[in-house]
This record gives C-alpha cells, structure tokens and sequence, in this order.
C-alpha cells in the first residue's frame, strides 16, 4: 500500500531554520518533528501540517529570535571596523572626488530640506483645527446672460442657516464678514491698523481657536461683544502676566459708533498657518436689528462668507449636487438677486492652496507653485545622487585590486555589496551633516526669501510619527539605491582577471552612465528655461503700461474719526488744495478705493432704454474730479467729473463715467455714441444715471487679472484714502509737510501712509517669490551637474593619459586633443539640451497660464539656454581637458 | 531564597525538568504536564522558558544521542543544576511558612 505524504512542508521549516538561533536549531526542530508524526496518527496529515505550520510562527516570537544576536555581532564588528578603515583611506586617497560627493549630495540634501521645511508649513493650513476634514467652505458662481461674472467667496446671509434647516447632513454653520479695521478707543487712547472679522456664535466651533477667557459657546452671541485676540488684548490693556479674565466685561469704543463694546472673550492669535486671519472678532448679531435685519434676512446682500461642517461620514460631493435645487428654490433663477447663482463647497484643506476666488479672506498661495518647487528639490537631490552613483562606477576600477584581494581571502559577493553601501551610508552621512550646517547658516535668508519664520526644528517636531517614517524610509532607500548599483558592479569583479593586471576599464555601465549625464543636465537646462521665462514674465508685468499711472503716488488712509455731514466736502476740497500748495505735490484725489485693491460690484446696471429684465455687472468705484487726472487715466469721450458733479446729498449724484470695457458690455457701438446714454444703476432698478465720459481700460488689480467694465461715480467718503502725486525729489520732507496738514484738518487720527506702487506690486510676492526659489535652485542645479561634469571629465583624462602620450608623439595638436576629449561630453550634453525644450516648453506653457497678460513664448527663449548650458559646460570640462592635452608625453608614456 | 524571582510557569518547568531527569526535553514537558495536570502548553513558550531557566544557572543542557524517530535530529535534554534544587526547595518552605499563617477553621456565615 501506498504511504500517504508524511513529509513536514519544507518551506516553514527553511523560515525556522532562518530565524533560529542556529545552536537550538536541531533540538527545537527534533521537537516539532516528532509532534508532527504524533499529530499524524492522532490527526491525519492536513491537521498535522496546519499545527506544524502555526508552531513554527509560534516560535517566531523575541525569547527565540533575540538569541541570534552574539554569535552574528562578534564576526560583524571585525568586519566592519575594516570597512570603516578602508573607507577612511579611501576617502582621503582621493580628497577631490570625495569632496565633490560629499558637497554635491550635500547641497542637494540642503536645498531639499529648505524647500521641505516650507512645503510642509505650506501643506499644514488649518490642519490644527479639530473638524478640518469635515469642514468646507461655501463658495458661490453667478452667471449673467450665460456668462460668469462673479467667482468669489461671499453671498448672501441666508445661505448657511437655510442650508442647515434644509439638509440634515450639515452638523454646524458658521457665518461671518470681515468687519474691517478696528480703530478703537480704549481708556481714551486710540489704536488703529487691526483688523476684525463678524462672527456668529456658531464660529469657535467650527473653527479651533481656544479662548483663555470667556465662554466659548456665547462669547459671540449678544450684540456688541468682541472676543480679541491675546496680542490685542496685551497692545489694549497692557496684560502681561497672561491672566486675561480681569479684562473681560471691559468697554472699548470702536470707529465712531457710540454704542460701547464689551470685551466678551480673549482667544489665542491665529497660528500663522491658519487661512483666517483677525485680530478679533465682532458677534455677528451687532449687525442685526429690529430695524435692520438685513444681515440676517437678506437675499441681495452677498458680503457674508459660510462654513459648514458635516457630520461625520457625510459626502460632501454628494451634498453639492443638491445646490442646483437649492439654488432653483429660493433664486428662481436670477429673479431674486439679478443673477443665476452656483454654489460650491470647498473642502478646507484646499483653501490656502487651491484657492482663485474674488473677495477672498482666506490667506492663499499657489498650490502648483508649491508642488513645482518641491519636484524641482527632489530633481536637485536625484541629480545629486546621481552624480555620487556616476563618480562611484566610474572610479570602480581604482577598487578593483582590492576587491580582487578581497575575493581571493574568502569574502563573498553579499560581503562586497554590505562593504559598498557602507561606504556609501558613510559618505551620505557626511553630507547630511553638510546639508545641516548649510541649512542653518542659509536659513535666515532663506525665510527672508519666503517671508515666513521656518525652521528645522519647529517642522520635525511637528512631524507625525508616520511621516518620519516616511522620510526616514525615503532615506534609506535612497542609501541602499545609490550604493546598490556600485556595489554591484564591483563585487561582481573576477579576481582572477583583476590581479592577474590585465584589467581594464569596461564598457559596462557605459550606456547608464551617459544616460546619467543627459539626464543631469536635461534637468539643468529645462531649469534655466523656466527661470528666464519666469522672470521675463516677471520684468513684464513690474514695467507694463498699466493704463495708470502709481508711480511717486503716496497713498494717505483716511481720518478714520471723520464722519460725513454736509460740510464735507467743503473740508475734503480744502485739505486738497492746502496739500497741493505743498512743494513736490503734483496732484490729489480722494477714492474709495486705491489700485491694485478688488472693488466691489454692482450687478444690476441696463441702459435705462433696455427692458428691466435685463442685468450687467460691472465694478464700481467712487472718486472725486480729480482721480482721473492724477493718474493719469487717458479720457476717450465726453468729459471728465467737473466739481459741480458732487453733491453734498448721495441720492442727488446723475452723473457716471465708464470705462471702455464697459461700453463694450453694454453693446454700445463706439466711445462716442455712449456719451450722453442714460443707465439705470441702484434704487431698486428705478435710479438714473447719465453717462458723461468714457475713460480707457486701466490694471485695477494685477496682470493675472483680467480687466472689468467699470462704472465711476462723483462723490465722497468720510473714511477715504487720499492719492498724491509727488514730484520724485525729497520725498522725505513733502511727507513731513503733508503730515501737517493731516493733523490740521483731522486732529486726533493717526496718520498713516505708504506708496502705492509698493503695495501694488505686493500682489506679485507670490510670484516673485516662486521666482526667486527657482533661480535659486537652478544655480545649485548647475553648480552640482558640473561638479559631476568636473570629476567625470577628469577620471577620463587620467584613464586616457597614456592614449594621449601616444597621439602627441605621432604627432597630434593640442587642438585635435582638445576636441577629442571634449566631443563625448559634448554631444551628451547636446543631447540633454535638446530633450530639455520639449519639457521646459510644456511646462511653462502651463505656468503662463495662469497669467491673463502674458509674454509670449518665441523660440530665443528656449535656444539661449541651449547655448548657455553648452558653454556652461564646455567651460566646466576645458581646464582638466586642457591640462590633459598640455602633459608632456615624455612623463605620461615613461614606464611603458 | 535566592535575589532571582521564578514566574509560575517558570517553576512549573523547572519542577517538571526535575521530575523527568534524564528524559526532559521539549516535548516530554508538554506532554508531562499535560498527563499531570492537565494543562495545555505551547511548545514554543516550553523552549523559551527552558533557555531562560538555562540563562539563570538554574538547568542545563546537553544533547541526546541520534535516534531515527524525529527525522534524525538529536533532542536537547535538559537537567536540573544544584542550584535548580536549591531554588525548588527554598521556594517550597516559603510557600509552607506562608499557609500554615492562614487561620486553618472558618466559620461559616461570617
């Protein structure tokens, strides 16, 4: 008869065998061996084996693995203080290639890690707030006559409570609206320059900003309360030893209104990674009245922005997909507000990065931005390690003696390849330290570049364990990878061939090698390509014809004490004139708002002879005769505002002037023909306008803006900025003069002012910024690829010494030497720079895109840096080439 | 007692070790204290316990003679050391100070 299977599965008792100490091998196997054959005849084979099996892991626990350790570490530790000595001599046998690892991975880690340190704040937004997976952002799209004319963030106050009441899914709404500057009184001093937002009561839940006084759930609820944030509290009352209890149930006064405010809760200041930024908050409910009962009821007025938060397990798409309804049910269309309105929800963890809405409070950047300057760092880093892996091989034959030696004592390959990426671990550690004593000596200008108080240590504390496991991973692999594949081509060596001295340089690892090289410097030459378009980009849009003139324009807040009564403007016109009598004023208006500032909208404008049912939008602004002039608005039709255009009374202004966009939208066929034209602007669609000129387009906002129809009207604001033109000279002085006069005509209010081309041209730090990184990094790009260019054009030459003696004695010039050596790296390096348009040309095709004004992308652009990489290079490899070719044949060929 | 503690399960191998003298080894304990009292032990936990109880001096080990059961391997046999005993015993009397302590009569209800 047939004996069943007996035999115990091999591959279980191979894993025993494995991690067993091998001295309890035999005794621990004997055991399970024999309960094997006992399970068999109590319970058949299956059961057997299945025990066998679940004994094995049973023994795979740390009483049993742990025993492995002494007879291992005795012959490792040998081993390995010999690795350490070799590595050491090698190090400094040949200083020049180990300083070129060493400072190339070196950099590559440091610029890594900067990038990192602010990549990961970038990423941290608003993570410190306890709901922020389940908190989203109400966004809102209007369409007019199929068009979209408004993307922004803000909308009616109706919105959050009546979603609330409507879908059961929303666990919390919060509503609020920025309440502008907090120019307070407290204990008759007065402070300016904070800035508050209107919160319901409903805001410090949705949002994690922890109280150190007050009650959290009703410290924005009655009106007229204000929770402040500890710096304002301090800068108000001078609290110092953090006990802030005693100030609450405290007044302040805040502009003009006579109403006191109490102080109801003092919160922490908002960490600098918050999209939100106040420095305090106003109860919402203060807006709302008896009498006025707009900002909780209203359909029409959109300054208010919601946040919901879902309950748990909520699909937020899901509920996004009923707005349509929602928005049919209660705007029937554009019925209620003048237009058709689509709401969103965006997730908060995209609201710093993936942000591009109009009125947004939200502290934004550029999210791609941000993902581009981390791929550009890791490029850095892999070209870095690239260069250690080119260098590595291409020496390997200087190693090849003692891997033959080593090879015939008796060390194995996996001995070799341990001994390799040893070497290699060590030479990255060296460079790590590198990396850090180059990150702490560049860090503090390197957050003046970014504008951000970052540091090392604040990043990997606040790292999460999985993360660091992640990095540390990364590293690691990173290690073992870049001394993988040397390793491996030199413990692969024949002892026999090696010592017998016939060895010579392979042909193997030939193809990698070039391979390497173009990529390097493909990276480097598409990185120059991008920094010369961003920054063309850049120069354009700091020196394009803005249709306005900001330069030498300072820019005076407005008393933020006055109020508007019928004798204002009276005063207006006369702290105007007395400021143009100063020496270097050119010119001075008022506005309500400056450039470079979002305006506002109004979306119900029509030509008075059109059907009521028909709806534009345009931006508005209110200036004062003198605005156009001042800035030099080119006047295309009609007239500009005459004094006689004011008056005192707002409901008695007629008089309009538009821009050309504007007409444009109107349907008017030519500047001329609107001049004149009636429109019907406000007053519940019943008020009208006549329009008096046509004024050309200008830049309101930033080149990435489009520019909007804009309607202007003639009149005044107690609290408006005043624009000065100055001659260029002593500007230091005409701002002394004009501060005279401030504190003449407006006693008791601060006088502040800056230059309206700088606060302008703050709309581009983004991107100056994002400029500034990539040159940055395109420099240490270049430096590391010629560093590799450098050791690797120099191994040849010292490989190709004796073929040059030769060459020179037959009679070769310098000049074909030269040529000789240089034509391989040559045509790598053409090769990369070819492959380098395509990448760089789709790319910053993508970048452009986000700029309405653009540069064009003609073809010089993309050859200069060709050309700049290939002299780059040439420059790079010449001086070891040249001192190659000069060697007198008589020394190099003298032992042959 | 000496300054080392036995666990339970360390004391019950050790006792075990003791009783099968020459013939202790993995798994005889298993099936000893399976026959005695009628406990189900894991024979991996057997082993460590035995080489923790070797690492205190308390047993030690040689290897058997080949036999051609268990596919040939040679078992590990283990044996007490004086000290072993030593540590029995000391733990024993300890253990007989401490229940003739306990009021041996209870009065029910109370």
């Amino acid at each position: 008869m047939k004996e069943p299977l007996r035999d115990p599965p091999p591959i279980p008792l191979r894993f025993l065998e494995w991690f067993c100490p091998p001295a309890l091998y035999e005794g621990i196997e004997g055991d399970l061996l024999e309960q094997f054959d006992m399970d068999i005849k109590a319970h058949g084979y299956k059961h057997a084996r299945r025990r066998l099996v679940l004994n094995i892991f049973r023994f795979f626990r740390p009483g049993i693995i742990l025993r492995n350790r002494f007879s291992f570490q005795l012959i490792d530790l040998i081993m390995f203080t010999n690795y350490l000595i070799v590595a050491y001599r090698n190090i400094r046998k040949s200083k020049a290639f180990s300083a070129i690892n060493v400072c190339g991975l070196g950099i590559g880690l440091a610029a890594c890690l900067l990038i990192f340190q602010f990549v990961s704040f970038e990423l941290s937004y608003d993570k410190f707030n306890e709901k922020f997976d389940r908190t989203y952002r109400v966004t809102n799209d209007r369409y007019q006559n199929g068009k979209l004319i408004q993307h922004g963030t803000i909308m009616y106050p109706t919105i959050g409570p009546t979603m609330a009441k409507d879908y059961p899914e929303i666990e919390e709404y919060t509503r609020l609206m920025p309440g502008g500057e907090l120019n307070v009184k407290v204990n008759d001093k007065n402070y300016r320059g904070d800035y508050c937002h209107f919160a319901d009561e409903h805001f410090l839940a949705v949002f994690t900003f922890p109280l150190l006084a007050g009650n959290k759930t009703t410290a924005l609820k009655d009106r007229f309360n204000i929770v402040l944030s500890e710096k304002t509290a301090k800068k108000y009352f001078g609290v110092t030893d953090g006990n802030y209890t005693d100030i609450i149930g405290k007044n302040l006064y805040w502009g003009l209104d006579v109403q006191p405010y109490t102080i109801s809760g003092v919160c922490i200041d908002p960490p600098p990674n918050s999209h939100i930024q106040f420095e305090g908050l106003v109860s919402y409910s203060t807006l709302i009245s008896a009498e006025e009962p707009h900002a909780d009821n209203s359909w029409t007025w959109s300054d208010m922005r919601h946040y919901l938060v879902l309950k748990p397990g909520a699909d937020y798409k899901t509920l996004e997909s009923k707005f349509e309804a929602f928005s049919e049910k209660y705007f029937q269309g554009d019925k209620v507000s003048g237009s058709v309105e689509k709401f969103f929800l965006q997730p908060l963890k995209e609201a710093h990065l993936y942000s591009d809405y109009e009125y947004d409070i939200a502290r934004t950047a550029n999210g791609k931005a941000v993902w581009a300057m981390l791929i550009v760092a890791l490029f850095i880093l892999l070209i870095a390690w690239i260069n250690y892996i080119n260098l590595t091989t291409s020496r390997a034959i200087d190693r090849a003696k003692e891997v033959g030696l080593r090879k015939v004592m008796g060390a194995v390959k996996s001995q070799l390849i341990k001994q390799f990426i040893f070497e290699s671990f060590l030479i990255t550690v060296l460079a790590f330290v590198f990396a850090f004593i180059l990150v702490i000596t560049l860090q503090s200008s390197f957050n003046q570049i970014v504008n951000n108080k970052l540091s090392l240590t604040t990043i990997i504390t606040s790292l999460s364990s999985g993360n660091i496991l992640i990095v540390v991973a990364v590293i690691i692999a990173c290690v073992i990878l870049s001394g993988f594949y040397p390793a491996f081509i030199l413990s692969s060596y024949q002892p026999a061939v090696v010592l017998k001295g016939k060895f010579q340089r392979s042909s193997r690892g030939h193809f990698l090698r070039k391979a390497l090289v173009i990529f390097q410097f493909t990276a480097s030459a598409a990185l120059i390509t991008g920094t010369i378009i961003v920054s063309r980009q850049l120069v354009y849009m700091n020196s394009a014809d803005l249709g306005i003139d900001i330069h030498n324009t300072l820019i005076v807040q407005g008393p933020e004490l006055s109020g508007y009564d019928s004798t204002f403007i009276q005063r207006a016109e006369s702290y105007k004139h007395a400021l143009l009598q100063v020496d270097g004023v050119v010119n001075a208006a008022t506005s309500n708002n400056i450039p470079g500032n979002r305006l506002g909208r109004s979306f119900g404008i029509r030509l008075a002879e059109e059907p009521s049912s028909s709806h534009y939008t345009m931006s508005n602004m209110s200036v004062d005769y003198s605005f156009f002039d001042t800035y030099n608005v080119a006047l295309l039709a009609g007239r500009k505002f005459l004094p006689t255009d004011h008056k005192v009374n707002f409901d008695d202004l007629n008089t309009v002037i538009i821009n050309r966009n504007a007409v444009k939208l109107l349907g008017i066929d030519s500047v001329q023909n609107a001049v004149g034209k009636e429109i019907v602007w406000g007053g519940d669609g019943t008020r009208k306008w006549t329009i008096v000129g046509v004024v050309g387009d200008f830049h309101q906002e930033s080149l990435k803006k489009p520019m909007e129809p804009m309607i202007f009207r003639p009149s005044y604001g107690a609290n408006n900025p005043t624009s000065i033109r100055l001659k260029t000279a002593d500007t230091q002085k005409v701002i002394a003069d004009i501060e005279g006069i401030y504190k003449n005509f407006f006693p008791g209010n601060s006088f502040e002012y800056f230059f309206l081309r700088d606060s302008y041209q703050r709309q581009y730090n983004d991107d100056n910024r994002f400029g500034k990184v990539i040159s940055i990094f395109t420099v240490l790009a270049i430096i590391i690829s010629c560093l590799g260019l450098i050791g690797l054009s120099s191994y040849t030459a010292v490989q190709r010494t004796k073929e040059i003696g030769v060459r020179k004695v037959l009679g070769a010039s310098i000049y074909s030497i030269v040529t000789l050596l240089s034509v391989d790296f040559m045509k790598l390096v053409c090769i990369a720079a070819l492959l380098s348009l395509p990448i760089a040309y789709y790319s910053m095709q993508n970048w452009l895109q986000g700029y309405t004004y653009r540069i064009t992308l003609s073809w010089m652009l993309f050859v200069m840096p060709v050309f700049v990489v290939l002299m780059i290079a040439l420059f790079t490899i010449s001086a070891q080439v040249l001192r190659a070719a000069m060697s007198n044949p008589a020394d190099t060929l003298k032992y042959e | 007692m000496g300054k080392e503690y036995l666990g339970e399960f360390e004391e019950l191998i050790l006792t075990m070790v003791g009783i099968l003298a020459e013939d202790s080894y993995g798994n005889a304990i298993v099936a000893e204290i399976k026959d005695r009292i009628g406990r189900d032990v894991n024979l991996s936990a057997v082993h460590v316990t035995l080489y923790r109880l070797e690492d205190k001096g308390l047993i030690k080990s040689h290897m058997g003679g080949a036999t051609n059961a268990r596919g040939g391997r040679r078992k590990r046999i283990f044996t007490i050391t004086n000290a072993g005993l030593a540590m029995l015993r000391a733990m024993k009397e300890v253990r007989m100070d401490l229940w003739k302590l306990i009021p041996q009569l209870k009065i029910a209800g109370s």
